[in-house]
């Protein structure tokens, strides 16, 4: 039964195209699926290694940026040096932001993995903002805070075989497809011998050290893979909503997402889902029901701090918890008061 | 998980249904983005409480058609993206058949794609650059002046005011870097030497490294085109650092009232090109609508510095109200083709609209009044030359 | 040459309030071994009482800055014993987790009572600048840099001549000796933590004058906040001073003669060079990476 249920859920969704003729809904859906491959990505450095990044947001800008320069070009001044590129097919674009985002990881996961703790948290978050200040100010390729405006939308094949994604219906299913690609590439790694490490790691990096583990090699695979899928999500979103504007690197979004992972439980598989589906909805909600965009923050700042105090490993170990008929008392309880998280 | 989703998409949907759904029947909805957050938001909110007043006095007056109109008002965030987002929204969940916005020409340049994609016109209130109106968008229909038009106005006053050397500060988006090209162009071409040209990120509070640069460079006029906010730290650094130029604002979006207000000394000396001069409505083609708007803006107890702000909703208002008038229904092809025989008495001057543009895809623009005003002794004046 | 001596004399001023935001949150994390991201918070805090304070309700411009400061320091220990006295002990990415919570819970508090709109607080000085050569400069900056020299020089006879000083410094070498002491490690972290806070809205309460107040501001101080600490080291007092003047001539002469566009990336391209370079930061005396 459980091993037919997820299968059963990506039918049903995949269906929706079918039936939803509300645009809006769907385009929320198609956003709502984008961020979830955002947290999925950010899930295998936070949950899986357990190092807080919280400059992740730069991997998905990355990915937006490459993406969308490659498919409109640009032509730049390097020292006096003329440097073009002539507009690109879209999908070699999102290939290479794919590629570019996870080249950008393994160096950055080089350079700040070198500090660890509150040194890492902070150079990662300064990471994001060299980028986006890089994207503010080289207005030459990035066009500054006049943000890259059409962007071309994804098209496959030629004349009769053409396959547009456009339109919602057909874009909603794409980003569907690379949401369970996603998923499926990071369950394999975390039930691998890499899992294994980086589990291990998290748990103890010392004594991880101490057996053998080469823990920055695990480390860095962990940001490759993870940068290069935040990488796609981000060149996914740049041709959705067709326009890519500095503000992408906002700090905001990297909270947005680590709020998804930490709410549905770090270190899960179904938890950046379930955090994803929450947190994309609830604002639209509270849109709807006309409640102010600051108290729709407030909430979510509020929300964090009860979630770490009362949940600190979120929604889907509990419901686990709750299925399994455990009682507090064994070890997964006594994990959940938040003073006795390691150390 | 799929069940939570769809009860909480139905959720979503029942309570936006109940907020909106109510007057769906009898009221022309026209949808609106402003800045109401963020960089820009003193002018956006402004923008939005001129139009609140038209909305009002239509309204009183019988409304459009029989009908009343309905403002629906979404915040942009002074975001390009965002305003991407309050489009969609505006269009397929409130299916307004009109829009009015989005106050900079970056936030303006980043919805225009998406009116063509649903094709739904939308009148321009404040935006300046170029680029708006020549890039062959037929949707787009502005009524304030672009940078060239403000930067030709102020041509003859160049001589009067021997300006011999000019130096630029603007904001770096395409309000800033069209007006600075514009004026830079102009000044040119009347023998006007161009010194520097610095810029600066829309958020930036400090300018103090740019202000001693430009004191480096020597030129007597310094042309800086930003909104308010920045413009008054501008002014007061420009003082503390003795810069002893002549600051010319560009742009507009400049709220004299608000600089006396909020940058106090440091603002006299400074000249500013505005689009509507509250300080003597007289000089306005059409005093008419110029003292209802100003009386009616008083009497809500709104900022005074918002004055040479609010009229762009106000008379935007006007126009999306007479093209729906002139259209006989609030459907958006109608009224985009109904858009160009709009003949308003606005603060604006005589609303209408000449072709610009790639011929086939015009974009419709107006030809405002373009005033230049000082600040001496606290106080705003007419200039003398 | 001007010019030079010019952003010389800006940088220097605009240093010692970088090096006040810096020492809060150094002292914050240095005792309680907590990132503070309600630091910038805290700074637009003491902003917005200066206004609220100087503006509506008329008080005297210099008694507004002890109000502030006061408030600044009664917020913190709100904050202090509301949310972090139940996770001591816990570790740094739960209190960071909180700590974000905390700053878009207070961010977003301050837009939606004083609004987007940008303030502008007057000031008593005389609107005719200091003029000493080619250089000038405000009364108000004059001011702000001394009062915050004084602030700065309170900070260390605070933490070096007094009792409650002392108690800090144990606290900060040796927690559980410090405890096994005698000492109450509880008020001793509140007292930190109000103290930190007070020292961020002291630093928000005087450049609000300066500039204008938006509920923005706290995200620009708290980055520039950070990489003072990361130059000088977590924890490091000493570190933090030298760290703000550092930050504010890079910054300031970075604008002047390479990219005024840059300004605000000067600070984060300085960590990523000091983390490559010299990752405990410049003026570490002790390894703290790990």
């Amino acid at each position: 039964m459980s091993r037919f249920l997820p299968w059963l859920l990506v039918v049903l969704l995949a269906s929706v195209p079918f039936w939803m003729t509300d645009y809006y809904v769907l385009h929320i859906m198609i956003t709502t699926c984008i961020f979830i491959i955002a947290a999925m990505s950010l899930n295998l450095l936070l949950g899986y290694t357990g190092q807080l990044s919280l400059g992740h947001v730069a991997f998905f800008g990355i990915g937006a940026y490459t993406s969308a320069l490659l498919s409109l070009g640009f032509q730049v001044n390097v020292f006096n040096v003329p440097f073009g590129v002539t507009p690109k097919p879209v999908w070699f674009a999102m290939l290479m932001a794919v590629i570019v985002a996870g080249f950008t990881g393994w160096a950055i996961g080089k350079l700040a993995f070198r500090v660890r703790g509150a040194y890492f948290v902070i150079v990662s978050i300064s990471f994001a903002e060299v980028v986006r200040m890089v994207a503010v100010n080289w207005v030459e390729l990035t066009q500054g805070p006049m943000a890259l405006n059409n962007i071309p939308a994804l098209t496959l094949g030629t004349g009769e075989f053409e396959l547009s994604f456009l339109r919602k219906p057909s874009f909603y299913s794409l980003a569907l497809a690379v949401a369970v690609i996603s998923y499926i590439i990071i369950a394999r790694i975390v039930n691998s011998r890499a899992g294994r490490a980086m589990n291990a790691l998290r748990e103890n990096e010392s004594l991880a050290m101490s057996v053998g583990i080469d823990v920055t090699r695990y480390l860095v695979i962990a940001t490759i893979v993870s940068a290069a899928m935040a990488g796609m999500a981000g060149a996914l979103y740049t041709h959705y909503i067709r326009i890519v504007d500095p503000d992408v690197f906002l700090f905001i979004y990297t909270v947005t997402m680590v709020i998804m992972v930490i709410t549905g439980g770090k270190g899960t598989l179904a938890g950046p889902i379930v955090g994803g589906v929450i947190f994309g909805f609830v604002p639209e909600a509270l849109r709807a029901m006309a409640i102010k965009p600051e108290i729709q923050w407030i909430i979510y700042g509020v929300l964090m701090i009860l979630i770490v105090y009362f949940l600190p490993r979120g929604i889907v170990p509990a419901i686990e918890r709750f299925w399994a008929g455990q009682k507090p008392g064994d070890d997964e309880a006594a994990r959940s008061v938040p003073g006795a998280l390691q150390k | 998980m799929k069940k939570l989703a769809g009860v909480m998409a139905s959720a979503a949907i029942l309570a936006g249904s109940l907020v909106t759904g109510a007057y769906a029947q009898e009221t022309i909805k026209i949808g609106v983005t402003q800045p109401l957050t963020g960089a820009f938001a003193a002018s956006g909110n402004y923008v939005a409480q001129g139009a609140r007043i038209a909305e009002d006095e239509i309204n009183r007056a019988g409304g459009v058609m029989g009908k009343k109109i309905q403002l629906i008002v979404e915040d942009n965030k002074s975001n390009p993206t965002e305003a991407v987002s309050t489009v969609e929204k505006l269009i397929q969940r409130d299916r307004v058949p009109l829009l009015i916005g989005a106050w900079s020409s970056t936030l303006t340049l980043a919805v225009m794609p998406k009116l063509e994609e649903y094709k739904v016109p939308m009148i321009v209130e404040t935006s300046s650059s170029g680029k708006i109106t020549t890039s062959g968008n037929p949707y787009v229909f502005r009524i304030s002046p672009t940078s060239a038009m403000e930067a030709v106005a102020f041509q003859p006053l160049v001589k009067k005011m021997n300006i011999k050397k000019a130096d630029f500060l603007y904001t770096n988006n395409d309000f800033g870097i069209g007006s600075g090209q514009e004026f830079a162009k102009m000044l040119k071409e009347n023998g006007v030497q161009i010194g520097i040209s610095e810029t600066m990120d829309p958020k930036a509070t400090d300018f103090s490294a740019q202000l001693a640069k430009i004191k480096a460079s020597g030129g007597d006029s310094l042309f800086v085109t930003t909104a308010v906010e920045q413009l008054t730290i501008i002014l007061k650094q420009a003082k503390e650092q003795q810069l002893k130029v002549r600051i010319v604002s560009c742009g507009g979006s400049n709220s004299p009232d608000q600089l006396i207000n909020q940058a106090g000394e440091a603002a006299n000396g400074s000249f500013h090109t505005v689009f509507f001069p509250p300080w003597f409505p007289e000089v306005v083609k059409n005093p008419e609508p110029a003292k209802r708007y100003m009386d009616e803006w008083t009497k809500r107890g709104h900022n005074v510095g918002g004055l040479t702000e609010g009229f762009r909703g106000y008379d935007a208002v006007y126009v999306a109200a007479e093209a729906i008038k002139k259209a006989g229904k609030a459907e958006s092809e109608a009224i985009r083709n109904a858009l160009w025989d709009v003949k308003v008495k606005g603060i604006y001057g005589d609303i209408a609209f000449t072709k610009q543009g790639p011929a086939g895809k015009e974009s419709g623009q107006h030809m405002p009044g373009v005033y230049l005003v000082t600040i001496s002794n606290g106080k705003v004046a007419k200039t003398s030359f | 040459m001007d010019q030079l001596l010019q952003h010389l004399l800006n940088a220097t001023i605009l240093g010692g309030t970088y090096a006040l935001l810096g020492i809060g949150l150094t002292l914050i994390f240095g005792i309680m071994r907590v990132v503070n991201f309600t630091h910038g918070e805290l700074y637009a805090f003491g902003a917005y009482c200066m206004y609220a304070l100087v503006m509506p309700l008329g008080l005297n411009f210099f008694m507004a800055l002890v109000v502030a400061m006061a408030l600044g320091a009664l917020l913190g220990a709100t904050i202090e014993l509301l949310l972090l006295s139940r996770l001591r002990g816990a570790d740094i990415d739960t209190t960071m987790l909180v700590m974000i919570g905390a700053w878009i819970a207070l961010q977003n508090a301050e837009q939606l009572a004083w609004t987007g709109v940008a303030l502008s607080i007057n000031n008593p000085f005389p609107s005719e600048p200091l003029i000493v050569g080619p250089l000038s400069v405000s009364w108000n900056r004059v001011y702000v840099f001394f009062v915050a020299l004084l602030l700065i020089l309170g900070t260390y006879y605070l933490i070096n001549r007094t009792h409650l000083g002392k108690a800090m410094r144990a606290t900060f070498q040796d927690r559980d000796t410090a405890a096994l002491m005698g000492i109450r490690i509880d008020r001793i972290h509140t007292a930190t933590f109000a103290l930190g806070s007070a020292l961020a809205a002291a630093a928000g309460a005087l450049l609000g004058p300066v500039f204008v107040v938006a509920p923005t501001m706290g995200d620009l101080a708290a980055a520039k906040a950070f990489a003072i600490v990361i130059l000088g080291g977590l924890g490091n007092i000493k570190g933090a001073t030298l760290g703000g003047f550092i930050l504010a001539f890079v910054e300031e002469l970075g604008a002047g003669y390479i990219s005024s566009g840059y300004r605000d990336a000067m600070g984060f391209l300085l960590i990523i060079l000091i983390l490559l370079f010299r990752p405990t930061g410049l003026f570490a005396q002790k390894e703290r990476v790990g």
